[in-house]
């Protein structure tokens, strides 16, 4: 394999928003260090500026039909990649706008935070456009150091420190498991580039090596067998890193999951949906059983996250155009949801300093605002119309039962049931139970923004999908090598003449 | 008004209650002023539409269709024909009516109303769906403001467990054990009622899919699928496709409606609600399970529901018997409204699953009529409890002389409830029994036998509530007086007699319905009888009418025999 050096301002064009990214995040750096002084809240607007700047850029390059290749197939700019970068630049301004007011709990390093926080996102941007495995790991791991110093950003509690030091050794195991994962596959095949590995044979290093990669992947995204770290790490961390490592880090994990299940190893098609359905069946019921018995708002969120991460894999489980669609419009809708009900996690653990579901009681009194926007949230969790949930969900159940995956709908299904009950629970606590004090709580300008921007997603990508479901159907559509074109192409409704 | 009409009565709520949310809590006025408001837009429309649906066209008329998803294949597409019309209007008046019933509410007044409008508006909006996205969409929205509404402004029942068990054995709800809240709080009722019915709805849902994957039309327009869905005699599973998507899809919302044995979460959550929302709940609520059995099963697959609509026809029995035997005993008295709803709801299956022209005009009658009985016994329920702050029968008793006014429309709520002539149900009951009693006349002598059982459960509570000594302690409960208070009652005892005095147009619209499908289903064309003078001309159009329509029809097409039914007799 050879490299080619030799780079057009073409190609930097390509790579424009990462660029221009990586220059921002030394300038964040270096105003931190110049003007030690600097309210930190200048520091996070002068953050998510240059996150603007990279979301118009990218938001450019989707309406202009930028897309192409770099090094040798190892970068790849579709409309994939674009639509997984806007996600995870799009979350990770929501996430800064959020811990504006949570900073002020970190003794040290508060600017450092900005950095970290953008530095995982430009992780997770390479890992968008990571086209073979070698870019995989090192994009993956790349984001993934940003996280074990935000995940212990608290220093002087236990919790935090416990949640990093799980979170640090899963994860350098789960690195070992994915370097070891690509050796044998490469020892397999020769190639590292997924389009080059279509024509891979069957054997057994390749079988073992791609379930080490998938091993790896699944610990990304926390699906069950591979979510121990998760339901700690959540509870421990901040809360807007919380936030943070529930959202971006799974629709990057996505992105490279479709890319080596679609293009890699689309042979294999029969094999791997057994796989992904055991896994979705699994994460949907452990996640979804588990969550009943939650006490505390971040745990239940956790084991939430867990339950819909199965659902996602119902998408990709049906490996077809339409699933890897409807899995695109599904984080999407997920990512308005869960974000939401963070940011008010954040807003109600400032005002009260508790994230204990019991101290919910009586939100509805208290703050009719919060408690109406956390229902809202919890309920397009839950998969209720007219919130986006809903919609996301029957998009995947549509597209699964074209394939024939019965038994995956029908435990999606009872796990709608299942969930239900535990959001349920909560909306009972803020609506019905009687608070323990009545005093109101104020929330800040920035969280507001942070959840008014939710709800909006959350309410308008339910009532009207259409916007939505043509820009993910796009974005599939520019990703080569979809395993069948033809799958999701509509023939429009046909439209009766009626009461003529 | 014109072709947007159908708008007008579905998102006239929605604005309301998106215009409730800038409103203040404290300006008590202008929320119930917007309330009132915004159902009153939707009354208005629904009336308009009632009268100006063309019963000699038939059909769906009032069609709106706007592409919501091509991907999916769902549209926004409303419409209504005769079956969806009367039960739009009973939506409306209940609406109008259960805002002024809540006319007292004092705890967060504007989110009460907020739920209130969003729970009617969905409901309208399953009657009015010709897409089965749109129809379990809105199906799915009226259950969460159900929880809201009971969870925040219901009522504990106290004693339930000694009321229903005389030897004190709390054998009840031994799903308690999974919940950790009591078995007689609201909170139980509103979780019940919401697990409940989303557990069935979501088999419902895996019905609808299968319909869509099986259909293979990329849509779920059910004016397309009912004309071109080929689901019939695939083999799955050691029977037929159609059989397993009609059990879904029957089941699934037979439990809202509720049939025997489904329908556990309906008395208990009748009791926690809020006297508006209850009178919605037994009113509108439980018809969208028929509806929307007749809309989805009916429309769709009907073959396979002359198969297996016997099925309705066994539980109905049980539910008419059981529910009425468990109101007479019941000491409370949502608990005997609610159980007598849930009987009176085994009379519409039992209209239903005879198949006959007469039998389910009846009961599409009988929910119209049934909505306004139930609803107004709610509402003196309601307004009881306010004044008296229990629902015991027992410690209740001689409150005629304090309400006078309120014991006196008590009395024509029963008599409307038991069907004696003067109301509408009367009629409804009458073609229900006439209708089904050439193919179950053992069903009949049940239903006849729930109507005596209904006289005396209803009379032994009017008895209860009413008459006999009163407890000093009540002497200071109120009539309604004011004109809030009265309205609603006024208007749903004028609409239950006024039907009496004047059917034909209802008779017309629900009949211009049901021909079409009981042709589609029996292949049998009625023939118009000469002693329906008024009907006569419509009829003999439509006669002509139908053997093209039927003669469209896929599959085998077996002879068209002229057929006579004794009930058109």
């Amino acid at each position: 394999m050879t490299f080619s050096f030799t780079m057009s301002p073409s190609d930097l064009l390509l790579l424009l928003p990462e660029i221009l990214l990586t220059v921002w995040l030394c300038l964040i750096l270096i105003v931190d260090f110049s003007f030690p002084r600097l309210p930190n809240e200048q520091l996070a607007y002068f953050s998510i500026a240059g996150l603007v700047a990279t979301l118009g850029c990218l938001v450019w390059f989707d309406v202009a039909g930028i897309t192409g290749t770099l090094f040798a197939n190892m970068f790849a700019l579709d409309r994939m990649a674009l639509f997984f970068k806007m996600f995870i630049v799009g979350s990770t301004i929501l996430v800064i706008l959020v811990s504006v007011d949570y900073i002020h709990r970190f003794k040290f390093f508060r600017g450092e935070y900005y950095f970290l926080v953008v530095m995982s996102a430009l992780g997770m941007m390479f890992m968008a456009s990571a086209n073979d495995l070698l870019s995989v790991f090192v994009a993956l791991e790349f984001s993934t150091l940003g996280f074990y110093v935000l995940v212990a950003y608290l220093r002087d509690d236990m919790g935090s420190n416990e949640a990093s030091i799980k979170f640090f050794i899963l994860g350098i195991f789960a690195a070992a498991l994915l370097a070891y994962g690509i050796s044998l596959v490469y020892g397999e095949t020769g190639k590292l580039v997924f389009s080059d590995m279509k024509t891979a044979q069957a054997s057994p290093g390749l079988a073992i090596g791609f379930l080490l990669i998938f091993a790896a992947l699944g610990f990304k995204i926390g699906s069950v067998p591979f979510h121990s770290w998760i339901p700690d790490t959540y509870h421990g961390s901040p809360t807007p890193v919380t936030a943070f490592l529930s959202i971006a880090p799974k629709g990057a994990a996505f992105a490279i999951l479709l890319r080596m299940f679609l293009v890699a190893l689309v042979t294999f098609k029969p094999i791997w949906t057994l796989l992904l359905v055991a896994a979705s069946i699994l994460s949907m019921t452990y996640g979804n059983i588990v969550a009943i018995a939650q006490k505390n708002m971040k745990r239940l969120l956790a084991y939430s996250g867990i339950a819909q991460i199965g659902n996602v894999l119902i998408g990709l489980a049906t490996g077809t155009k339409m699933g890897s669609d409807a899995m695109l419009f599904y984080l999407l809708t997920y990512l308005f949801a869960n974000l939401g009900a963070f940011a008010i996690v954040i807003a109600v653990s400032e005002a009260i300093g508790s994230e204990e579901i019991d101290d919910y009681s009586g939100l509805g009194r208290r703050s009719p605002f919060l408690a109406f926007s956390m229902l809202i949230f919890l309920l397009s969790l839950a998969g209720v119309p007219p919130l986006a949930g809903f919609i996301g969900k029957l998009y995947i159940f549509i597209a699964a039962i074209k394939e024939g995956l019965y038994v995956l709908i029908t435990v999606g299904l009872i796990n709608i049931v299942i969930s239900m009950y535990y959001y349920l629970i909560v909306v009972k606590k803020m609506y019905v139970s009687e608070p323990h004090d009545r005093s109101p709580l104020k929330v800040s300008g920035p969280i507001k923004v942070v959840v008014y921007i939710c709800l909006a997603g959350t309410l308008a990508i339910g009532i009207y999908p259409q916007p939505v479901t043509d820009w993910v159907v796009s974005a599939i559509m520019m990703f080569s090598n979809v395993t069948d074109p033809t799958a999701s192409l509509p023939s429009s409704p046909a439209v009766i003449p009626f009461g003529g | 008004m014109g072709d947007l009409t159908l708008l007008y009565i579905l998102f006239a709520p929605f604005a309301g209650a998106i215009a409730l949310i800038f409103v203040s809590n404290r300006q008590t006025m202008l929320v119930r002023g917007i309330a009132a408001g915004s159902a009153f837009v939707s009354l208005l429309a629904s009336l308009y539409l009632f009268y100006a649906y063309d019963h000699v066209k038939g059909g769906f008329q009032f069609v709106q269709q706007f592409e919501w998803s091509r991907q999916l294949g769902i549209s926004l597409h409303l419409g209504v024909d005769g079956i969806g019309t009367p039960l739009v209007l009973a939506s409306s008046i209940l609406l109008f009516a259960g805002i002024f019933v809540s006319w007292h509410i004092k705890d967060r007044t504007k989110e009460f109303y907020i739920w209130l409008l969003i729970l009617a508006a969905a409901t309208i909006g399953v009657f009015m769906s010709l897409d089965l996205f749109f129809l379990f969409f809105f199906y799915e929205m009226s259950v969460i403001p159900m929880y809201l509404l009971l969870g925040m402004w219901g009522s504990h029942t106290k004693t339930y467990n000694e009321m229903t068990d005389p030897e004190g054995l709390k054998l009840r709800d031994s799903v308690r054990f999974i919940f950790n809240f009591g078995s007689n709080s609201k909170e139980y009722a509103a979780m019940k009622l919401v697990l409940f019915l989303s557990a069935f709805a979501v088999a419902a849902l895996m019905g609808i899919l299968l319909i869509y994957k099986y259909s293979g039309l990329n849509t779920f327009d059910i004016l397309v699928l009912r004309e071109q869905a080929k689901l019939m005699n695939i083999p799955v599973l050691g029977t037929t496709l159609d059989k397993i998507i009609w059990i879904l899809i029957f089941f699934g919302f037979a439990s809202i409606a509720p049939l025997w044995p489904l329908h556990s979460w309906s008395p208990v959550g009748h009791a926690a609600a809020p006297a508006a929302t209850s009178m919605l709940h037994a009113g509108v609520l439980m018809k969208l399970g028929h509806f929307s059995i007749i809309r989805v099963a009916f429309e769709i697959l009907p073959e396979t529901t002359r198969e297996l609509m016997p099925i309705a026809a066994v539980l109905c029995m049980f539910s008419i018997v059981y529910g009425g035997f468990v109101a007479y005993y019941a000491k409370d008295t949502k608990y005997v409204i609610g159980y007598s709803s849930s009987s009176h709801m085994g009379y519409v299956f039992l209209g239903m699953a005879a198949l006959d022209y007469i039998s389910l005009t009846g009961a599409v009658m009988y929910m119209f009529a049934h909505a306004m009985a139930t609803a107004m016994l709610f509402a003196m329920a309601g307004w009881v409890y306010d004044q008296t702050h229990t629902r015991d029968i027992p410690s209740l008793g001689g409150l005629s002389n304090r309400m006078p006014f309120i014991s006196g429309c008590f009395v024509v709520g029963c008599m409307a409830s038991i069907g004696v002539p003067g109301t509408v149900n009367f009629i409804a009951e009458v073609m229900i029994i006439v209708g089904s009693w050439n193919k179950y006349p053992l069903q009949v002598i049940v239903a006849v036998v729930g109507i005596v059982l209904t006289l005396a459960y209803l009379f032994k509570m009017m008895r209860g509530l009413f008459y006999g000594p009163m407890d000093q302690k009540y002497s200071h409960a109120h009539d309604a007086v004011s004109l809030p208070d009265r309205l609603p009652l006024l208007i749903m005892i004028t609409v239950t007699i006024g039907f009496f005095f004047f059917p034909m147009h209802l008779y017309n619209v629900v009949r211009s319905g049901v021909d079409p499908l009981i042709a589609k289903i029996t292949r049998v064309v009625p023939v118009a009888s000469q002693e329906h003078e008024p009907l006569g001309e419509n009829r003999e159009a439509r006669a002509h009418a139908s053997p093209q329509d039927l003669a469209a029809l896929p599959g085998d097409v077996s002879p068209l025999t002229p057929y006579m039914s004794r009930s058109d007799q």
